[in-house]
């Protein structure tokens, strides 16, 4: 199944198969920031998505011939990145996406980003602070659905394909996720305080 | 299931845009008759709003540049790895086209060179022999010499990985 990407876009990802060094930084360019945003979301710890993330551009490096041009890049690139990320998180035995479990540890101040310079900067980081504290605390295998939906804007079916899963746990997982994530907002306080 | 709590169950998935053509226009249509809904609605459009206004979080300096280096290095390596599995077909290819015409083609120089030079060669069978075991050692080695450089290109980009 072929996704909707842009062409320039396939056309890079096909010279990247060929190994070309050039086509590889314009992917590393495109893609940086999402993808270790993505891996953050998954493994919290900023130096430990560090490290992923310079794995998974080696992995890419080294299995790019496994990728099919035909396919969505964004998706292959990603389920990359995700099985590193499983992998670590089994290693260590912190959590496992497949065994969802709780943890109250807040997780906000481990999230890169610089000090407020103003009042409205200020009440739209304590209103996202929330958002991404109540992120932190879900299970993993929704924060990754959530971040993938939302962040990253996959549709349901490249998702489907980054988590190797039928859509229909991809829905399922995203309906929990959001529930799980209001409930936890509305924990904090009136509804409305976290609304922008 | 009444209506109303099969359109509530669809709501999240709506404010999410992930709803098929379909069940979009289900919604809309039950929406426009239940206030109740839409505040519903409202509530899950603002939470997709809250996750997609999430500050995007950047790696350290360095980080992505070390990263490009290494990727640039394996690319490299790749490519001498791919060069070299080339090598070691059209050499395989090579050596056996050697083997399997080498022998006419010793026969037939040994007795024109035997006749030229009138002497008998007797033994021609031997020096095909060690000629096609020179053949084959000195591909062993070759092989064996590109598996070892292989592996420590492999370790050295590994290993820069860890120092990063």
């Amino acid at each position: 199944m072929a996704w909707e990407v842009p062409v320039g876009l396939e056309s890079e990802a096909t010279r990247l198969r060929r190994g070309d060094p050039a086509a590889f930084e314009a992917l590393l360019e495109r893609y940086h920031n999402r993808l270790y945003r993505y891996l953050l979301r998954i493994v919290r710890e900023p130096a430990t998505a560090e490290d992923l993330f310079q794995q998974t551009w080696l992995r890419v490096a080294e299995k790019i011939r496994s990728y099919n041009p035909q396919r969505s890049f964004e998706a292959w690139l990603f389920s990359v990145a995700r099985n590193l990320a499983i992998d670590y998180l089994r290693r260590c035995k912190l959590e496992s996406l497949d065994e969802p479990t709780e943890s109250g540890e807040t997780r906000t101040e481990r999230l890169a980003g610089g000090g407020p310079t103003a009042l409205e900067r200020v009440i739209v980081m304590e209103r996202s602070s929330r958002v991404g504290e109540a992120l932190g605390e879900l299970p993993a295998i929704y924060r990754e659905v959530l971040s993938l939906r939302f962040e990253e804007e996959m549709k349901l079916e490249e998702i489907a394909e980054v988590l190797g899963t039928p859509l229909s746990t991809v829905k399922t997982r995203l309906r929990r996720g959001l529930e799980q994530m209001r409930a936890r907002l509305e924990e904090r306080g009136a509804a409305g305080e976290w609304q922008v | 299931m009444s209506e109303h709590e099969k359109i509530r169950e669809l709501l999240m998935l709506a404010a999410a845009g992930v709803l098929e053509e379909s069940e979009q226009a289900e919604v809309n249509r039950h929406l426009a008759e239940c206030k109740e809904c839409s505040r519903e609605l409202d509530g899950w459009t603002e939470l997709a709003a809250g996750l997609r206004r999430l500050p995007t979080p950047r790696p350290r300096a360095g980080v992505v540049e070390r990263a490009r280096a290494l990727m640039v290095r394996q690319l490299a390596a790749e490519a001498e790895r791919r060069w070299d599995s080339k090598l070691v077909v059209c050499a395989v290819l090579f050596a056996w086209t050697l083997t399997l015409a080498g022998w006419p083609i010793a026969r037939l120089l040994m007795s024109g060179a035997a006749a030229w030079l009138d002497v008998s060669v007797r033994y021609a069978w031997l020096v095909y022999a060690a000629y096609t075991a020179v053949g084959w050692v000195t591909a062993g080695a070759a092989l064996v010499i590109l598996g070892v450089r292989y592996r420590t290109m492999r370790r050295m980009t590994w290993a820069d990985f860890e120092r990063s």
